[in-house]
């Protein structure tokens, strides 16, 4: 899961497309997306009620992994957006120097996977580690807690970035410049007006840092954290029996919809309305000593997100090829990454379409928001729990898809369609029906003007969605460890199945090349949400 | 843009064309491992050289594809079984066909399917590996391991295949009560917790703890890459599951329409040369006469292993997992 512009500009109206009024068409084409999405997670949890859940889930456990699932979602989601909004201010707020250039900065180690965020610590800390071996100081590794909850914040903390943003600078500057008039000092305006101002972004930011920790299977899996996405796996891979854990899936689920139906009540109620007054906002002139703590605070971060595990990477890779380990080749890899990531974004932006379309009408408000809701609540599903409900569902109903290419692709396509979808719908809302209209008027047809003035125009949402899905399935882990076709290795899966055998010179090989591949969407996205 | 949509059209279809076409009869052979592909793929591409059948493999856990084989029913794609352990291979039994007598022949009954549904193909014994400076006593069966004595010191992998296997065969030997009570009594001695066997081995190499629950092979491994020093392995000599034999082994999908070829696999498993691999690669016990073990170990038939019908150790896999949760190990 990956951050996009998720909420739409605060206070902004969907207005009415006129040209497209036989909505039939469009909310058949809504339907057809949405609803075999809904079945795997309902077919699943009948699994569950029908079958039973098998007996080894004790109710002490449950207690257990819920107390730490809730702990690291918690801890994670404070940090990361502590971190995320302080590089959004800096960058967005100060004449610090070069500020353009760290705001992308602060956005990179979002192509950092969780595993190998993991894989980082473990390969900066301990014994012959990283740091032990540059400093002579030896760090032991933070097996549990600490370790996935260092891990997740510091590589998760570029999505509340990415969210956080676009939300400062949709701040009216006059409030803050009242408050600055009247007296009050600069931490007094950041708290009393920036921050009530900005909690939209933040509760959005949150959300979004809090399902993924929630689903998160890597960092924890390494890291050794017990949470249920590992007991989940760990029950998977190591027992006969699947209903325990089909049914810890099924909770896990639910929590995940828990979360998100309360962070959808919140945004209702939530908003400050953007203010008329356009002026420009003065930068806030940062002292000698200030400037010195927030490249200070600036250039920590870079080097605990991007020199790090690039440091680790590399020693790796060296280490290894010094001993004469081979890498072997990893262009099959590279190309069954890219060509899944391509398929799933191109079949995602056009899947998202008529959901974009029927979302940012004005008719059928509930209808539309049932839709919204659906979309988001398939995003929030655990990825592992996916798997879990995919095979099942597969393997009774539609067996010639079962460990195929094809289904693979649909089920990224459904976990990640909320991606494209919310870029899709913010690109619409900022067009200008008339347009459409006029093109109608003009004696177009529905389809014509739909080529040649509505996609044309979405071009930009449907770029930062297409590039947002295509990241996320690059370093998708556990859905396609148990849905990948026989002998389909990827990047991400060669990662984790060397690290998991102790070849690290290969994990390494592998780890760099998904950074590779993964830069040029990053930079796409960025562009877009970071420009002014 | 009007162009991008048939490219978009195009793209899907080469997506949907790539996924469809398996499972039929001139499709490559396809084998679930259980063992890793580090391990396995250079025997495969060895087999491959041989006989020119293309193979693919989806590698798993052993348990995992187990499960998946079940799961899967009849409906499987896979013709060849090739699991880490008897757990696991007898879990599918029912779903494999009876092996050629003239597999089945060439090693030990002890070591495969009383039916002759799967086939032992090399042998892993579980030990207890020691930091050679630890003060403690030598444990001389299963039970002294418990000892407080060890308390703290100890290091295990709960989770992990070999270690449910190794509880799967204390359910057979002593019954389900015996062994909740062994599996506490190694609870309260506060052990530490591994991932997998090879940290357990390093870590007993360092010091970080003075002894743990392992499979024999990994300080074999742990030498060959120039560790291992300060530790040694010890195979419990009291003739109890502390020195349990657990054979990889191999099995055919008794509908895989690839039978020949399947057949070709497991032979090719029991010849010398892949033999003298898993001896001398992977520091297993080689099951078929004339390959002797690696350097430094004894011979299979020195080992005072447990007298356990393995057939029957998949029947309490799952008992043992539920064991393992209910004394509180994971």
């Amino acid at each position: 899961m990956t951050a996009g512009p998720l909420v739409a500009p605060v206070g902004e109206e969907a207005s009415s497309r006129r040209t497209y009024r036989s909505g039939w068409v469009w909310w058949a084409a809504t339907a057809v997306v949405l609803l075999p999405a809904l079945i795997p997670p309902i077919s699943l949890a009948w699994q569950v009620i029908t079958n039973g859940t098998g007996s080894s889930v004790r109710f002490a456990r449950l207690v257990e992994l819920f107390a730490g699932t809730l702990a690291l979602t918690g801890a994670v989601t404070l940090t990361a957006l502590a971190i995320g909004t302080a590089t959004a201010w800096l960058t967005t707020r100060t004449d610090l120097p070069g500020r353009r250039i760290w705001m992308i900065v602060a956005a990179l180690p979002l192509v950092i996977p969780s595993y190998m965020a993991a894989l980082t610590i473990i390969g900066a800390t301990g014994p012959d580690g990283l740091i032990e071996t540059v400093f002579g100081v030896r760090i032991p590794t933070p097996y549990g807690f600490s370790g996935a909850w260092l891990a997740l914040s510091v590589f998760l903390a570029p999505m509340a970035h990415l969210i956080v943003t676009p939300g400062l600078r949709a701040i009216d500057p006059a409030t803050e410049e009242a408050a600055t008039g009247l007296g009050a000092g600069r931490l007094r305006v950041f708290f009393t007006v920036t921050l009530p101002q900005l909690r939209p972004a933040l509760v959005s930011a949150g959300l979004m840092v809090g399902l993924y920790t929630v689903s998160d299977f890597g960092a924890v899996s390494l890291l050794r954290f017990d949470t249920f996405t590992r007991a989940i796996f760990t029950l998977y891979a190591g027992q006969i029996d699947r209903r325990p854990a089909a049914t810890l899936s099924v909770v896990l689920m639910a929590l995940a919809l828990l979360i998100l139906l309360i962070e959808r009540r919140t945004r209702t109620r939530a908003g400050y309305r953007a203010g008329s007054t356009k002026h420009r906002r003065q930068l806030l002139r940062l002292g000698t000593g200030q400037r010195a703590v927030a490249l200070g605070l600036l250039g920590s971060y870079a080097a605990l997100a991007l020199a790090l595990p690039m440091g680790v990477l590399l020693l790796w890779l060296t280490r290894g090829l010094v001993a004469g380990n081979e890498i072997g080749s990893l262009w099959e890899e590279v190309g069954r990454s890219v060509g899944v990531s391509v398929g799933a974004a191109v079949v995602a932006v056009a899947a998202s379409m008529p959901v974009a379309m029927v979302t940012t009408w004005r008719r059928r408000r509930y209808l539309s928001e049932l839709v919204e809701t659906s979309v988001w609540s398939i995003y929030s599903l655990p990825h592992i729990a996916v798997g879990v409900a995919v095979i099942a569902f597969a393997l009774r109903f539609a067996r010639p898809l079962y460990q195929t290419v094809t289904l693979l692709v649909l089920v990224y396509v459904g976990m990640f369609m909320a991606q494209s979808a919310s870029t899709i719908q913010d690109s619409l809302r900022r067009t200008n029906p008339d347009l459409e209209d006029a093109s109608r008027g003009l004696g177009r047809s529905a389809l014509q003007t739909l080529a040649r003035v509505t996609l044309p125009l979405t071009q930009p949402g449907i770029l930062a969605g297409a590039a947002l899905v295509f990241l996320s399935v690059m370093k998708e882990l556990p859905a396609t460890l148990l849905l990948r076709p026989n002998g389909f290795e990827t990047l991400a899966i060669r990662i984790w199945s060397s690290t998991g055998e102790g070849f690290y010179t290969r994990a390494s090989a592998a780890g760099l090349a998904l950074l590779a591949v993964s830069i040029v969407p990053l930079l796409v996205m960025t562009h877009r949400d970071l420009s002014p | 843009m009007k162009r991008s949509i048939p490219t978009l059209v195009a793209c899907v279809l080469v997506v949907a064309a790539c996924g469809t076409g398996s499972g039929d009869a001139e499709g490559p052979l396809v084998i679930y491992s259980g063992r890793s592909e580090e391990l396995v793929q250079p025997l495969i591409d060895q087999f491959t050289a041989e006989t020119d059948i293309v193979v693919d493999v989806r590698y798993a856990d052993s348990t995992e594809l187990a499960a998946t084989l079940l799961q899967e029913g009849e409906s499987t794609d896979a013709d060849v079984f090739f699991a880490q352990d008897p757990a696991s291979l007898g879990s599918v039994a029912s779903m494999m066909g009876q092996l050629d007598s003239s597999i089945l022949d060439k090693v030990d009954a002890r070591f495969a399917d009383g039916d002759g549904r799967w086939v032992g193909t090399s042998g892993r014994v579980r030990t207890f590996i020691y930091n050679t400076d630890t003060a403690n006593a030598l444990p001389q069966s299963i039970d002294d391991v418990v000892d407080p004595a060890w308390s703290g010191q100890l290091g295990i992998a709960p989770t992990n295949g070999s270690f449910l296997a190794f509880v799967s065969a204390m359910i057979l030997e002593r019954g389900e009560a015996e062994t909740l009570e062994w599996l506490k009594a190694l609870a309260a001695s506060e052990p530490q917790d591994f991932s997998g066997n090879s940290p357990i081995v390093a870590a007993a190499d360092t010091g970080e703890i003075q002894g743990g629950l392992v499979n024999h092979y990994y300080l074999l491994r742990l030498r060959a890459e120039g560790g291992g020093q300060n530790a040694e392995n010890l195979f419990i000599p009291g003739g109890d599951v502390g020195s349990l034999v657990m054979p990889a082994g191999a099995g055919i999908l008794a509908g895989s329409d690839k039978q020949d070829a399947a057949q070709q696999f497991v032979e090719f498993l029991l010849s010398t040369s892949a033999q003298e691999y898993f001896a001398n690669e992977t520091f297993e016990f080689p099951l078929v006469e004339g390959v002797d073990p690696a350097e430094g170990l004894p011979n299979l038939d020195e080992i005072n292993a447990p007298d356990i019908d393995l057939s029957q150790l998949a029947d309490v896999l799952d008992d043992a997992t539920r064991l393992v949760s209910e004394a509180g190990l994971v």
